[in-house]
């Protein structure tokens, strides 16, 4: 057998690469944003690696760009390498959090010979702009390691294979730390100088476990591996260092993004009708976009023309840090569609999000909005126009008490021209809002103008007055 | 007629989170508006007290003392009660800090519960209850009116009903409630404002305030923010137009029924120390002739005799002998255990200290100083700190605990205060902005440069380009800085009283196990002139008693610090030479440079060397014009003898700090009131204090004595200079003497001297390894760990007195096993491995770390084969091990390298931290990967200003505030330590190997002052791969 690994030396980072041009220095951190994790060519010219503290790191480069590292991304993304990973060899495993390994012994004979499946995935990883050490492997261990140490080469021989293992040196064998601090007490360095030492020696001094890993190393030792299946989802996240301002762009990634989708539309031979899109902000609310063609489709191209005619609907209503393109559901090729969904579904909801997404279509997405409650004392600000809520979204609870307040609220305050005839209640003072711009300072009545009706008026610190709504 | 005003409802900044002012801020404030009284009344706290105290000496505002509280439970069928309680008298300050006590020592540290229960069971009968009655939304008015009669029941005629009129929605009908409920229970309204801010321009940093108290951003906190800024000290014609006459009327009358002075406090010291019959002054008098004796056994000079008169008369007239009992009697307790003390500060250089025993600093040496002793005009209580031995002073500290008890006991409180880099923190996140943003802007900024300097440099960063959005972020930063946080424990100041400690002041938890402390710290304690201990911890005198006890060994004869002969030339020309690693305080590689050109003779230059040093007089720029008159390049000039007298024992530049406050009252005319005030301003300078006030006070001041302008300008800056940062000559006497002490045993007893150093680690400057390579240097020979020779302890053996490595040096190493390992050891030594194991009774763990140590080079051949040979182990039988262990022979593994000279010291170092095979800058230059690189002893031997190239450890990287951006940089190789100066241009193009490397190769130019020889950096080079993972670790300062 003969194993082809793959370790992604800085996945994360090619991740956000491959999104956004070049931004200089770039260094992934960890959970608690105290180490490295993560340093791209250009940080590490500077000084940067892995397990640096950050501290230190600003030091070098005080111009880094840093992002933060998410394990469920990581795994996604890992998870998105072995989907196309999947069209070239039937029997692969995912190493999370970095690496892929597939057999490819039986694939010599399609490809026409080793060299020609090499040739293959590099040329499919450079189409994808990631970075990625291959090796070779009689075993899966073998070819991990010699991936891991960059050592890999273009080889079956298995003589060469172990040569260039045993040269590597002890840290580099994945042993667990207690046993290579004992193996570097005994004067040992290398992977080499570990698989002279008699196996009944290395079970009974180091560990059991420990031979059985130089075992599978070596190939003495069975190592079975499960083969990976693709899950029945088309999901890819883009993340941008630096916030999209415009429409424009968010296509370098969406492009790329249509691409996979369609190779991988055509792989499965199957089609989709429904894009989500779901656009993260920094402070807002995410915007979710639900595309649909009227039939199946496959074609990049005519995705893109439709999200396009969307996006330019609906400009972004804030700067987006990250873009999740998620297909959910596929057609086969084979089956004939064509019936009308309202009539197809006796989902409530699904009629329910049709009846909106037409109404929307049809009137546009401005045009629909839902009303909500806001805490803040500013009558203008406590209360504000939502996005339509689905069926099945909670609504928000209402707050215990409120205070009184006019049914009709102005939109803009107008000046008090009458002297009341009676004043029936006040001052509230409100006063707030200093963060934002938009401070206020008023006294607020409610007052009974000549006329009767009830007015709520207020005072702002300018001694100026206003009326800014109505009792019924 | 006007009515006058009392606010009875304040939180100060010390209900965390909450109040948005200081405690001086609000009594400041309450002053000018022309309030009759204010009553700060923090969340189950007094601990702003003092300070609002502090700010009203002598103004005719009254303070009154109180506290809010909430309780956790509800008395049946009613609502939760919210009230504040005010002191009315000493009897009635004393029941509320037992509340508070009672409900801070239940809870976690910073927080409190109280229940029903314990205000019914508390004797509360000399405090007012002001209740708040629960809103329309919290409560029904049946629940309302329950909470008022239970409260009725327990309060009487001391109960009242507060009002609020702060303007919000809803206010008209809690009015309603108020009103109705006055009548139902027949009780008085007052008028209260709620108070959480001394004037509305805090109301921004108030929200802010509450934004972090509930975790949300300004954005997200909506309700949880007040609707608007009326929380403030209002003026009372506003405060007319807002509530009924009557209302305020009551205000003032409870005022003036709350008769509590804080600064009626007096302590009570504890009476346990003074025997029945006799008064505390004679029993004093008595200690100090017993002490006398055993001081001057020949009999007592005249002048001390004299001076121990003087001193005792002063003690007695300003009540002070308790004070001097109580330490006397914790520093006799130490003494009975053999643990060293030294005392050190104002009154604790004091005659009747040396013979009492608290200080060894003999009065008949240094005359000088006493005439800073306690003095009558300075109204303050004397302050002695006593350092005991750092790894025992737990031993004393159980031992206050036990003399008396828990409740007379208690550690100051330290406060934590907001620093620059946790305001900016916290207002950034209320901001909104994104965290990862401001961490990534904290970091690397110089906090060392003036506030100025670092706004630049974070909106350099780029924080944001609105100058708006900066201006109101750094205006909230500014305010919130200085902000108490929490209270946290201070490092050993104790407070120690007659009665129950709860009565005179609150105890809380800290957040170390059965650790309690009061609310004040020690500034709180001295504006009300409480006395404290301080019980500090101090590795040195570790390392001197340890010496002692082996000089004494050696000499067969007790050899106390009373032994070491004074003023000793062989002593101070070691220090002349900078050859001062390991001795106390001037050590430091500043140190190290500035002893050469101190060139210290006697004991008293000590001193100075002891204070110099530091930023104050460094930033003052007193260093130079000092040294230039110590070696009469320059003369000594005093403008008059007023200053003559201050300065003359320091040739007229000013080092000690109270030689500045002097200089204020004698040069500028400040009182004594006015001197301390200018001190303490001082000590805050750093923090948040401002001396601008007092610059006019002192220019004009000594302009009007007749000195010129320059010379007045120029005791300012020194004034600025010594902000925090100046160094007390009465703390300084004290210290020299043990750097004495320390350099004598260097100097005549090296091995001693080292050998103790490394049992007390850790302590000091230096690494063991950089002390063991020091005491090469100084001809200690020095034997490896070997478990058939070392016990857990280095010692000293053999009549040669060479220094044996103890276990202790092999990390991990566990101390128990280690100490069997000694105790355990057959006669004629362990002959085996097996052997050891089962006689010393030792685990897996500790026998490889023993191999790896080599530590058993007696019976195998290298670490490798030591190791091997462990790693087959089984648990013997026991049959088996008694008969076998000795002529077991265990075979060898020749599939094992032998251990290289690299790899041996490469293993010594990470077992150890040291080696004495070889240092590794010598095998390296062995393999001649060092070419053309001198030695740090070549150096020695080299012109000043010839290019050279020099390799060696990175041991330190310093970036002093007061050097300008210059980094220091520390290496080591075979022959001793290298002086390198980066500056800042070469620091900046060469980060990667500046901030990375752990073997440093320089390119510079040798500079020389003197036997100072220093390396200006060029081309730096890191060479860590040539080390790979050499375990080093290099002392970091940024």
């Amino acid at each position: 057998m003969l194993w082809l690994y793959l370790h992604f030396p800085h996945l994360l980072l090619d991740h956000i690469q491959r999104n956004q041009e070049s931004m200089g220095a770039l260094a992934i951190l960890d959970s608690a944003r105290q180490c490295i994790v993560q340093a791209c060519p250009t940080a590490q010219n500077l000084g940067i690696e892995t397990g640096m503290r950050l501290k230190t790191a600003l030091a070098l480069a005080p111009d880094l760009n840093t992002l933060q590292a998410e394990p469920k991304q990581e795994a996604w993304l890992l998870e998105d390498q072995a989907r196309w990973l999947y069209h070239f060899a039937a029997h692969i495993t995912l190493v999370p959090p970095d690496g892929l390994c597939a057999e490819v012994s039986s694939l010599q004979k399609l490809y026409g010979g080793l060299s020609a499946i090499w040739q293959t995935i590099e040329q499919a990883l450079t189409e994808r702009r990631l970075t990625a050490w291959i090796a070779v492997g009689h075993t899966p261990l073998a070819a991990r390691l010699l991936a891991q140490t960059g050592k890999g080469e273009c080889s079956a021989d298995k003589a060469h294979l172990l040569t260039a293992l045993g040269k590597l040196p002890l840290l580099s064998a994945g042993f667990d730390k207690k046993s290579c601090t004992r193996l570097q007490r005994l004067g040992l360095n290398s992977l080499g100088e570990v698989f002279t030492l008699p196996a009944p020696e290395l079970a009974r001094r180091l560990s059991p476990e420990l031979l059985a890993r130089v075992q599978k190393i070596e190939g003495t030792r069975s190592d079975p591996q499960a083969p990976w299946q693709p899950p029945h989802i088309f999901r890819q996240r883009a993340d941008f260092i630096q916030e999209v301002e415009h429409t424009q762009g968010l296509f370098f990634s969406l492009q790329r993004i249509l691409a996979e989708l369609e190779e991988d539309l055509c792989w499965r031979q199957q089609d989709t009708d429904t894009l989500l899109l779901t656009l993260q902000h920094r402070h807002e609310e995410a915007t979710r976009l639900r595309i649909r063609t009227t039939g199946p489709e496959h074609r990049a191209e005519a995705f893109l023309k439709l999200i396009r005619l969307k996006l330019d609907q609906q400009p972004l209503k804030a700067p987006v840090t990250a873009l999740i393109f998620t297909v959910k559901q596929f057609t086969d090729r084979e089956v004939p569609i064509g019936q009308d969904l309202l009539g197809e579904t006796a989902d409530l909801d699904e009629a329910w999000h049709t009846l909106i997404s037409r109404l929307q279509a049809r009137l546009g997405e401005q045009a629909l909005r839902q009303f909500s409650l806001k805490e803040d004392y500013r009558p203008e600000c406590a209360w504000f126009a939502k996005e339509v809520l689905k069926p099945g979204q909670k609504q928000e609870k209402a707050p215990a008490s409120l205070p009184h307040r006019p049914i009709w609220l102005l939109k803009c305050p107008k000046p008090l021209t009458q002297i009341p005839v009676a004043w029936l209640s006040g001052p509230e003072r409100i006063s707030g809002g200093w963060w934002d711009g938009q401070r206020v300072h008023r006294d607020y009545y409610i007052a009974q103008l000549p006329g009767g009706e009830l007015a709520w008026v207020f005072r702002n610190h300018q001694d100026g007055w206003f009326i800014h709504g109505w009792f019924g | 007629m006007t009515t006058g005003y009392a606010e009875l409802f304040c939180f100060s900044n010390f209900t965390f989170l909450t109040g948005a002012s200081h405690p001086h801020e609000l009594a400041e404030r309450a002053l000018e508006l022309g309030y009759s009284a204010i009553a700060v009344t923090d969340a189950c706290s007094v601990a702003g007290i003092p300070r609002a105290w502090a700010a009203l000496k002598g103004s005719p505002l009254k303070l009154i003392t109180g506290s809010w509280f909430e309780l956790d439970d509800t008395p049946v069928g009613s609502a939760t009660p919210r009230f504040i309680l005010l002191a009315q008298n000493r009897k009635g300050y004393g029941q509320l800090c037992r509340l508070i006590t009672t409900g801070r020592r239940r809870a976690e540290k910073g927080k409190y519960n109280l229940f029903a229960r314990d205000i019914e069971s508390h004797e509360l009968d000399h405090c007012f209850c002001l209740w708040l009655p629960p809103s329309e939304t919290k409560a029904n008015s049946e629940q309302a009116r329950a909470c008022g009669e239970w409260l009725l029941r327990l309060f009487e005629q001391r109960l009242r009903i507060a009002a609020n009129r702060t303007l919000e929605a809803g206010e008209e009908k809690q009015l309603e409630r108020v009103r109705w409920l006055s009548e139902h229970l027949h009780c008085p309204i007052v008028a209260t404002g709620e108070v959480h801010m001394h004037s509305r321009e805090r109301q921004p940093l108030q929200d802010v305030l509450t934004a972090l108290r509930h975790h949300k951003t300004l954005e997200t906190a909506g309700h949880y923010l007040f609707q608007n800024g009326e929380r403030y000290l209002r003026p009372i014609p506003v405060l007319q137009r807002l509530f009924p006459e009557s209302w305020l009327q009551e205000t003032v009358r409870i005022a003036n029924n709350c008769q509590f002075e804080p600064g009626s406090l007096r302590y009570e010291y504890p009476s346990d120390l003074v025997p029945a019959d006799k008064t505390p002054g004679a029993h004093l008098r008595h200690l100090t002739r017993e002490g006398e004796r055993r001081r001057y056994p020949e009999g007592t000079p005249m002048n001390v005799q004299a001076l121990i008169r003087k001193e005792l008369e002063l003690i007695s007239e300003l009540q002070y002998e308790h004070y001097f009992l109580t330490i006397h009697d914790i520093v006799n307790f130490a003494r009975s255990k053999g643990i060293l003390c030294q005392g050190r500060g104002s009154a604790a250089n004091s005659a009747v200290c040396y013979c009492l025993g608290i200080t060894e600093v003999n009065p008949a040496r240094v005359e000088l100083l006493f005439e800073r002793f306690i003095s009558k005009d300075r109204d303050e209580p004397p302050d002695i700190d006593v350092d005991f031995e750092h790894h025992r002073r737990e031993e004393v500290i159980q031992y206050i605990y036990q003399r008396y008890g828990r409740e007379r006991a208690a550690l100051a409180a330290t406060v934590i205060r907001y620093r620059p880099r946790s305001a900016i923190r916290d207002v950034g996140k209320t901001l909104g902005f994104d965290a990862a943003l401001v961490e990534k802007l904290l970091d690397g900024i110089d906090w060392q440069d003036n506030a100025i300097n670092w706004r630049q440099q974070i909106l350099d960063r780029g924080l944001t380009r609105n100058p708006k959005i900066a201006d109101q972020f750094f205006t909230l930063v500014n305010t919130l800085l200085g902000f108490p946080r929490h209270l946290s424990q201070h490092v050993g100041g104790f407070v120690i009283s007659a009665g129950p400690l709860s009565e005179l002041v609150p105890v809380e938890n800290a957040a170390m196990k059965d650790r309690t402390v009061i609310q004040w710290d020690k500034d709180d304690l001295e504006s009300l002139g409480l006395m404290k201990v301080d019980i500090l911890a101090l590795g040195m005198l570790t390392a001197i008693r340890k010496a002692l006890e082996l000089i004494s060994k050696e000499k067969g004869i007790a050899f106390t610090m009373q032994d070491i002969p004074q003023e000793d030339p062989a002593t101070y020309s070691m220090l002349q030479k900078g050859d001062s690693i390991g001795v106390f305080q001037v050590e430091s590689r500043a140190q190290i440079n500035m002893l050469p050109r101190l060139k210290p003779e006697t004991y008293y230059d000590l001193v100075i060397e002891v204070a110099i040093v530091r930023p104050g007089p460094i930033q003052g720029d007193m260093v130079h014009p000092y040294l230039r008159r110590k070696h009469g390049l320059e003369p000594v000039e005093y403008p008059n003898d007023a200053i003559r007298q201050v300065l003359e024992r320091t040739l007229g530049v000013p080092i000690f700090q109270e030689q500045v406050i002097k200089l204020a009252m004698v040069a500028a005319g400040f009182s004594a009131g006015e001197a301390d005030k200018l001190r303490r301003a001082m000590a805050a300078w750093k923090s948040d204090g401002d001396l601008t006030p007092f610059r006019d006070k002192l220019i004009t001041g000594m302009l009007k004595r007749g000195y010129a302008p320059d010379f007045s300008e120029r005791l300012y800056q020194q004034v600025c200079g010594f902000g925090g940062y100046g160094f007390p000559e009465s703390h300084a006497a004290s210290f020299a003497l043990l750097v004495y002490v320390s350099a004598w045993i260097k100097r005549h007893h090296p091995s001693a001297f080292y050998c103790a150093l490394l049992n007390s680690q850790p302590m000091g400057f230096y690494s063991p390894s950089q002390l063991v390579q020091d005491a090469r240097r100084h001809d200690v020979t020095t034997l490896p760990p070997d478990v058939n020779y070392s016990q857990w302890d280095h010692t000293l053996e053999g009549p040669k007195r060479h220094l044996r490595l103890g276990l202790r040096i092999i990390q991990g190493l566990s101390s128990t096993g280690g100490q069997r390992i000694h105790k355990k050891r057959p006669k004629h030594g362990y002959r085996s491995a097996s052997e050891l194991r089962t006689v010393a009774n030792l685990d897996q763990r500790d026998m490889e770390l023993l191999a790896g140590a080599n530590a058993m080079p007696g019976f195998t051949t290298n670490r490798h084969q030591a190791y091997w040979q462990l790693l087959e182990h089984e648990e013997p039988t026991e049959l088996f091990a008694q008969e076998a262990q000795a002529d077991y022979q265990p075979h060898t593994c020749d599939l094992l390298p032998t251990p290289t000279e690299g790899q041996n010291i490469f293993a010594d170092y990470s077992s150890q931290g040291l080696t004495l095979i070889k240092h590794p800058l010598a095998l390296l230059r062995e393999q001649g990967h060092l070419h053309h690189c001198l030695t740090a002893e070549q150096l020695k031997h080299s012109r000043a200003g010839i290019p050279v190239q020099v390799a060696g450890l990175v041991t330190g990287r310093q970036r002093p505030g007061s050097a300008s951006g210059t980094t220091f940089v520390t290496l080591e190789d075979e022959t001793g330590n290298i002086n390198i100066v980066v500056w800042l241009a070469t620091a900046r193009q060469q980060r990667k190997p500046l901030l990375t490397a752990r073997l440093l190769h320089v390119k510079g130019v040798i500079e020389k002052q003197g036997e100072i020889v220093h390396v200006m950096a060029g081309k730096l080079s890191d060479l860590s791969h040539l080390i790979r993972s050499l375990p080093v670790s290099s002392r970091n300062f940024h």
